[in-house]
C-alpha cells in the first residue's frame, strides 16, 4: 500500500509543527498529477431533490415535526415565488429546494420566472452592481426598459395565490398588481443593499415600501424602509452535492485526482478567481505558514475560464505560488460540486480570506463540515464566523499566516472551532430553517399564528 | 392531592400533564442600530422591549452550543468590536434568571454602560469595528406531541424534544408567570409535591451549560429522584 492509500482519519488530529527543510516521504505520483488534475469533462446526471423525511437524520425528528406543524396551520394556501432566473445563481439555487420542500407539506407553492430581452438583462445587471455601491449612470431609457418588462410580465402573470414572494429587484415593480390581489406581498432582497447607488435606489424604493414586510440575509444589508423588514439567512441543503456525506472511498478519489497528500495538512481556500476573494493574499499567507508548517495549500474555485478577469486573477494566483509544489491551483468547472465537498472534507483548515463578500456560502459549507476556519471579517461572514468560538477573523494577511499556524498546531482548539461552527450551521443556515423561517412569516401575515414579541 | 404526594415517585400521577410545546422564531430587524458605546446607550434606552428580550434570551437559543463565551450580545458586540473588555465582562455578569421583567434587565444593562461611560467617557465616542443593529424576535408557540403525566413519562419525553422546546420551558419561561421560575420546576412542584428537585432544577446553570448540557443536568436529576436519590 503506498502512504497516499492510508488516509488519515482527522487530519487535524494529526498535525504536527515540522519545518518544511525536514526530510519527509512524498507519496508517489502526486507531482505528476498536480500538473495535471483529472478534472471532471461534463456534468453529472444531476440527483433529485432531497425529501422532507431525508433531513430526520440531520435535524431530527422532533424539528422536522415542527415543520410539519406549521406547515399544516398553511393548509390550502396557495405561495408563488417569483425570480428572474431558473438555473444558475443562488437564488435558483434555494427555491430549487425550498419550493418542493413547501409543497411537501402541502403549502402550494409555485415557482414562476420572468422572462426579458438583453436590454432588461442589462439594465438590471447594473442595477445589482449599483445597488452594490458601483458607479452607474442611470438614464431614463433605463428605467423605462426596466418598467416595460416588469409590466409586460405583469400582464402575463396570474396572482391569485394568497402570499407572494418577489425575489430581488429585477421582478420588483410586479408590486403594481397588488392592490387588485388579495395576497399579502414579500420582497425577498438576496443583495446588500447598505450603500445602493442613490438614484437607483430612489426609484426602488417606492416599489418596495409598497410590500407587507422585506426580508434581507443581514442586518448590514438593509435600508430605512416603512415596512417590516426580516431577517433571514441564506442557506446550504445538508443533502445537496456539495454537502452530503461522502464515502471514504470518494474523499481519496478526489485526493488521488487532484494530486493531494493527505498525510500532510491541507489548507483550502475555495472561492471565484477575483481579487476581492485575495487569492494572493492567502498564497502569501501559506508561505509564512510554511516556514513552521509543512504543509500544502488548495486553492479550488472557477470563474477563470468564462471570465477575463478570472483569467488574469489565475494567472496572478500562479505567480505568486511559483514552483511550490505544494500549492494545488484547481480551476474548477460549476458541475464539480462532489469535488469541492471533497476538498472541504479533506481539508485540515479551510480559509476564506475575503477582502469584500456578500454572505459567504463557501464559509458555511465548511463550517457545516465541521472544519476549523479563518475568515476575512467583512459582509456576512463575522455572522457567521464568531471569532474564537466558531472559527477565527482576520483582517490581513498576517493575521491570516498567524491563525493559520495556530490552527495546524493546536488541533484540540481546531476540532473544538469545529464542532461549535457545525452546530451554528444546523442552528441557523440550512435550508430547513429557511423553510421554517418562511412559514412562520406566512402565518404571521396571513394571521394563522399571533406572534409574541417576548416570551 | 395529599394522597398523590404520598404515592411512590415513579408511578405518582400529576393532576394536569406537562404539555410539551416548542417555538419558532422570526428575527425583526429593527430601526436601531449603534456604531459606538453612547449610540448603544441610547438604543438601550429606546428599543422595544422585544430587542432586549432577543439579544439576552434569544442568543442563549442561538448559540446554545457554546459553553463560556459571552452570554448575551450586547457583551460580545462590547468585547468584539468595541474592546472594552472591562465592559464587556460586568454586561456578561447580567443573568436574566436575576429579572422579573424586560424593563429590569434593560435599566439594569443601561445603567451598567451609563456607569462605565462615565468613568471612561472617550470610549462613549470611539467608532466601533462593526454596528450593533437592534433585532427582535417574533416567536410562535408550536405544541409537540410529548405530554407527561408521571415522572418516568416527563424523563422520556425530555429525551426527545427539540432544544427549541428546552429553550422555550427551561429559559424564556422565567419570564411567565410565575417570574424566576422554569415551567418544568413548577410543574414538578406543584402537580408532583417534587419540591427538592424542583429547586434543584432551577438552580442549573444556563450561563456555563449548552442547552444540551442542560438537557442533560435535568435528565440526571429527574433520574436520581426516580432511584430514591441515587446516581
Amino acid at each position: 500500500m503506498s502512504p497516499r492509500k492510508a488516509p488519515l482519519p482527522n487530519p487535524a488530529l494529526a498535525v504536527t509543527s515540522q519545518p518544511s527543510s525536514l526530510p519527509l516521504t512524498r507519496p508517489e505520483g502526486i507531482p505528476e498529477r498536480r500538473r495535471t488534475p483529472r478534472i471532471p469533462e461534463a456534468p453529472p446526471v444531476p440527483a433529485p431533490p432531497a425529501r422532507l423525511e431525508e433531513y430526520e437524520s440531520i435535524i431530527g425528528k422532533p424539528e422536522l415535526d415542527e415543520l410539519r406543524f406549521l406547515g399544516s396551520g398553511l393548509a390550502g394556501k396557495t405561495v408563488k415565488m417569483v425570480n428572474s432566473t431558473a438555473v444558475g445563481g443562488g437564488v435558483a439555487e434555494i427555491l430549487n429546494r425550498l419550493v418542493p420542500l413547501m409543497n411537501e407539506l402541502e403549502v402550494r407553492t409555485k415557482w414562476e420566472v420572468i422572462t426579458g430581452g438583453n436590454d432588461f438583462f442589462e439594465v438590471t445587471k447594473g442595477f445589482h452592481n449599483a445597488l452594490h455601491g458601483a458607479a452607474y449612470d442611470l438614464t431614463q431609457q433605463a428605467l423605462d426598459v426596466f418598467l416595460a418588462y416588469n409590466e409586460q410580465n405583469r400582464q402575463r402573470m396570474e396572482f391569485g395565490e394568497d402570499l407572494i414572494a418577489i425575489h430581488d429587484p429585477q421582478p420588483a415593480a410586479l408590486v403594481r398588481s397588488k392592490e387588485a390581489s388579495h395576497a399579502r406581498w414579500i420582497w425577498r432582497c438576496h443583495i446588500d443593499l447598505s450603500s445602493p447607488h442613490p438614484g437607483v435606489w430612489d426609484f426602488l424604493r417606492p416599489l418596495v415600501e409598497q410590500y407587507d414586510a422585506a426580508i434581507f440575509s443581514s442586518p448590514s444589508f438593509t435600508r430605512q424602509l416603512g415596512i417590516p423588514q426580516y431577517l433571514f439567512y441564506p442557506c446550504i441543503d445538508p443533502l445537496s452535492e456539495k454537502n452530503k456525506d461522502l464515502e471514504e472511498s470518494l474523499l481519496q478519489k478526489v485526493c488521488d485526482d487532484f494530486g493531494i497528500d493527505r498525510s500532510r495538512p491541507v489548507v483550502t481556500q475555495v472561492s471565484r478567481f477575483d481579487r476581492l476573494k485575495d487569492p494572493v493574499g492567502v498564497v502569501q499567507a501559506y508561505k509564512m505558514v510554511k516556514k513552521y508548517v509543512d504543509c500544502q495549500l488548495v486553492l479550488a474555485g472557477g470563474g477563470a475560464s468564462d471570465d477575463p478577469e478570472g483569467a488574469v486573477v489565475l494567472e496572478e494566483v500562479k505567480e505568486a505560488a511559483g514552483d511550490d509544489p505544494d500549492v494545488i491551483i484547481l480551476n474548477l468547472p460549476p458541475w464539480c460540486a462532489l469535488e469541492v465537498n471533497a476538498l472541504q472534507r479533506i481539508s485540515t483548515v479551510v480559509v476564506q480570506k475575503s477582502l469584500k463578500e456578500g454572505f459567504g456560502l463557501t464559509v458555511t459549507e465548511a463550517l457545516w463540515k465541521s472544519k476549523p476556519v479563518i475568515a476575512g471579517a467583512v459582509g456576512g461572514i463575522p455572522t457567521q464566523v464568531v471569532h474564537k468560538l466558531t472559527g477565527m477573523l482576520v483582517h490581513s494577511v498576517e493575521g491570516c499566516a498567524y491563525q493559520l499556524r495556530y490552527l495546524l498546531t493546536h488541533p484540540e482548539f481546531s476540532q473544538q472551532l469545529g464542532k461549535n461552527g457545525r452546530e451554528h450551521v444546523k442552528e441557523n443556515f440550512l435550508i430547513t430553517t429557511n423553510l421554517k423561517r418562511w412559514l412562520v412569516l406566512f402565518q404571521i401575515l396571513l394571521g394563522v399564528a399571533q406572534p409574541r414579541g417576548t416570551t | 392531592m395529599a394522597a398523590a404526594a404520598q404515592a411512590p415517585v415513579v408511578t405518582q400521577r400529576a393532576n394536569k400533564p406537562f404539555y410539551f410545546n416548542s417555538e419558532s422564531h422570526l428575527t425583526r430587524i429593527g430601526r436601531e442600530r449603534a456604531t459606538n458605546l453612547a449610540q448603544l446607550l441610547e438604543g438601550l434606552k429606546s428599543c422595544p422591549d422585544a430587542s432586549i428580550f432577543y439579544h439576552t434570551f434569544q442568543t442563549l437559543r442561538e448559540h446554545h452550543y457554546i459553553r463560556g463565551g459571552f452570554s448575551n450580545d450586547f457583551a460580545q458586540w462590547t468585547f468584539a468590536a468595541c474592546n472594552e473588555a472591562g465592559l464587556a465582562e460586568r454586561l456578561a455578569s447580567v443573568d436574566v434568571r436575576d429579572f422579573t421583567s424586560i424593563q429590569e434587565i434593560r435599566e439594569r444593562i443601561a445603567h451598567t454602560v451609563e456607569s462605565y461611560l462615565k468613568a471612561n467617557p472617550a470610549a462613549g465616542a470611539r467608532p466601533s469595528f462593526e454596528p450593533f443593529y437592534f433585532c427582535a424576535s417574533e416567536t410562535v408557540v408550536t405544541p409537540t406531541p410529548f405530554v407527561a403525566n408521571t415522572l418516568p413519562e416527563f424523563a422520556e419525553a425530555l429525551q426527545r424534544v427539540s432544544l427549541h422546546s428546552i429553550h422555550h420551558h427551561f429559559i424564556t419561561a422565567r419570564l411567565r408567570p410565575p417570574l424566576t421560575r422554569n415551567d418544568f420546576s413548577v410543574w414538578l412542584e406543584e402537580e408532583l409535591g417534587l419540591v427538592s428537585l424542583a429547586a434543584r432544577l432551577n438552580r442549573i446553570d444556563i450561563y456555563t451549560s449548552t442547552l444540551n448540557d442542560a438537557r442533560q443536568k435535568i435528565l440526571l436529576l429527574v433520574q436520581q429522584e426516580m432511584n430514591g436519590g441515587r446516581p
